[in-house]
């Protein structure tokens, strides 16, 4: 679990944003070790070789949520935001800005002398501070990525937190499952696909999914885990395991056997059933070309799209577990 | 500035400055006659090169803003209140730190399930609650008591002459009062750094103990100068000197002093401001109305996001306050001010 913590560390406090590949140079040094690693675009590939033609792509996005900015006002931002953000908890929020170099801002907090701060501002009506005064247009420009300036920490037990926990905990179950397969005889091609702008439109996915071209495929991101303020039908118990997606746009075989891999090998896991779309790159990657069989896992996560995202790690490597386990059972 | 960064990190919510109040002791320990308050304040004794003619007491306030458990829910939740004043738009998605080193997150609905109404809205303190990632009360209780104390957990950075920081306040007055006890001053004079100023105590049992005729409140205040804001709202400006107080909400300022202040930043070349908005409230108002009275003044540094894990301070004014607070305790105790 150590591995896995380090891993995970080291996947969230690198940023990946149009463009910012610092999290696919954590992922690549990692994956590289497993399996024969490609760029494409601003995604990464990784290949390992089977027995038969059969392809089954496993698709982790490694794009974060974040921000982009659209003005410079005497050393104060204007941004637009890149994915949801929850606008409520950005006042004194420290941020990176991705400019010439990075530079460390915080989103302006109204004094409450100002009066009435009842309401949230919209995130266009928000400044970012930066502290360099006029010097600020000599490092930064407009169109220049912002994301949140966050470590990661552990918490009780098995549960760690930290920023882009969405999707890098994903990222990092596919790598461990890398690992797993890695020196053994696969009955199958096994491509690991670490996708671009899942926060934006999924087009990492349906691109990769088109040119990879895969019989199957699996796709792992994270859902909302139970918190004492949300109805406990709509999320994932942490620490009960993965979450297998049950959806009609999902295909029932795929998620047939990652279930019966969930129960050979011992990983724990639960149900998330979905009405029809699931919000993930699964939607995109079953729609490809002709139509790809495609199941989801999913990872219980708290405060979806904040700096403070929390997983249990025992989740993660559930994840690993059912995916290794399903890949050599094909 | 090792030794503002170490303060800064060092937790001290009011009522529990044990280790503030440990640290700043080793610091002045060889240059004043140190002894504790019955409720944790430290009074220092400074010895000058010379006898004070009037008694002066110069205070700072080692406490900070942070959060208190009050309850530990079956599921392994903190519900927690403010101490000190701290809005509610600066604490979800935050992280804190306990004393003991457990890291919990203030937790929030994600963004997709709230409503178009809850979007805007900020929650109630009530509604919110620190998740340590505890899974039962049993857990939770294993790490972290009621009355327990959590401060932001955000790293101390200096970026240029800016410092960004969750504890400048007080911590930015704490340090220039260790300095000033530091440099071999002129004048005997009295070093109070004060615990629970967040919660309103206002110096009071350590300025009765001391019963001094001048006082000096080293502190921070709000700074609005921020985009957006009307000039005539922005209180003071980060970068432009030491802010000199005529009135907050807890004090009207002695007129004469106040001129004082202002006359002695010209005569020693130190950058001063004058705070433009009457808002706030510090340890002067307790301790002007100690005893039968103390005449006393306030100076600020200016801070932006004050009371939240990332305020924002500039180093030049940091040193300016500490350098005209140590001018005015000099010219108090020399008694050339009448």
């Amino acid at each position: 679990m150590s591995d896995l913590k380090q891993l995970l560390k080291e996947l969230s406090e690198a940023d990946g944003l149009g463009g910012i590949l610092d999290a696919l140079e954590v992922a690549e040094q990692h994956l590289k070790k497993y399996a024969s690693v490609r760029r494409e675009g601003n995604n990464l590939v990784g290949e390992m070789k089977g027995k038969s033609d059969y392809t089954v792509m496993l698709d982790a996005h490694i794009d974060q949520i974040g921000m982009v900015v659209t003005a410079i006002k005497k050393g104060f931002l204007r941004v637009a935001n890149v994915g949801g953000i929850d606008r409520r908890m950005l006042a004194a929020m420290r941020v990176n800005i991705h400019g010439k170099r990075t530079v460390t801002g915080a989103f302006c907090s109204t004094p409450t002398h100002l009066g009435n701060v009842d309401k949230a501002k919209n995130i266009e009506d928000m400044y970012i501070d930066t502290g360099l005064g006029e010097k600020a247009s000599e490092v930064i420009s407009v169109g220049d990525r912002v994301t949140f300036r966050q470590s990661f920490s552990d918490l009780s037990g098995t549960c760690v937190t930290g920023k882009s926990l969405d999707n890098r905990a994903g990222c990092a179950a596919l790598i461990r499952c890398a690992k797993t397969l890695s020196g053994k005889e696969l009955p199958c091609n096994v491509v690991f696909l670490l996708s671009d702008a899942e926060e934006i439109n999924g087009s990492g996915a349906k691109t990769r999914a088109f040119s990879v071209d895969p019989d199957e495929a699996v796709a792992v991101d994270v859902s909302f885990g139970n918190a004492p303020d949300i109805e406990p039908e709509k999320t994932g118990v942490l620490g009960d395991g993965a979450m297998l997606g049950v959806s009609p746009l999902l295909a029932k075989n795929v998620t047939d056997a990652l279930k019966s891999a969930a129960v050979k090998s011992g990983a724990k896991f639960q149900y998330e059933v979905m009405g029809g779309k699931t919000a993930t790159n699964a939607d995109h990657i079953a729609l490809t070309r002709q139509g790809v069989p495609t199941g989801l896992l999913s990872i219980p996560l708290r405060n979806m799209h904040t700096p403070v995202e929390v997983v249990d790690l025992a989740d993660v490597e559930s994840v690993a577990t059912i995916l290794s386990t399903y890949i050599l059972s094909k | 500035m090792e030794q503002l960064k170490a303060l800064c990190e060092l937790h001290g919510v009011s009522g529990r400055e044990e280790a503030v109040r440990s640290y700043i002791i080793e610091k002045i320990k060889d240059k004043a006659e140190v002894k504790v308050d019955a409720l944790g304040s430290i009074i220092a004794k400074v010895k000058g090169k010379k006898r004070a003619v009037k008694k002066v007491m110069a205070d700072a306030h080692m406490d900070e803003v942070g959060f208190i458990v009050t309850y530990i829910t079956s599921g392994g939740m903190l519900k927690f209140t403010a101490v000190g004043s701290i809005s509610e738009s600066v604490m979800l998605a935050r992280r804190v730190v306990f004393s003991n080193g457990t890291v919990g997150v203030i937790s929030t609905k994600p963004v997709h399930m709230l409503s178009a109404d809850e979007k805007s809205k900020f929650p109630e303190e009530e509604a919110l609650y620190i998740d340590i990632g505890a899974k039962s009360f049993e857990e939770a209780s294993a790490k972290v008591g009621l009355g327990d104390c959590a401060v932001f957990d955000e790293p101390y950075e200096q970026l240029g002459d800016l410092v960004i920081s969750k504890a400048l306040d007080d911590r930015v007055g704490c340090w220039g009062l260790v300095d000033i006890i530091n440099s071999d001053p002129e004048y005997d004079f009295y070093a109070v750094f004060s615990v629970m100023e967040e919660i309103g105590h206002g110096a009071r049992t350590a300025t009765f103990a001391v019963d001094p005729d001048y006082a000096v409140v080293l502190e921070s205040t709000t700074a609005a100068d921020i985009a957006g804001v009307p000039d005539d709202k922005k209180v003071c400006y980060v970068g432009k000197g030491a802010a000199a107080l005529f009135m907050d909400r807890g004090t009207l300022y002695n007129k004469d002093l106040f001129d004082k202040v202002l006359e002695t930043a010209k005569e020693k070349n130190i950058p001063c401001q004058v705070k433009s908005y009457v808002s706030g409230g510090n340890n002067a108002a307790g301790i002007h109305q100690t005893g039968d009275g103390v005449k006393t003044i306030t100076l600020s540094v200016p801070c932006r996001y004050i009371h939240s894990a990332s305020c924002v301070a500039s180093v030049s004014d940091v040193k300016a306050v500490r350098d005209l607070a140590k001018a005015m305790i000099m010219k108090m105790a020399s008694g050339e001010i009448e």
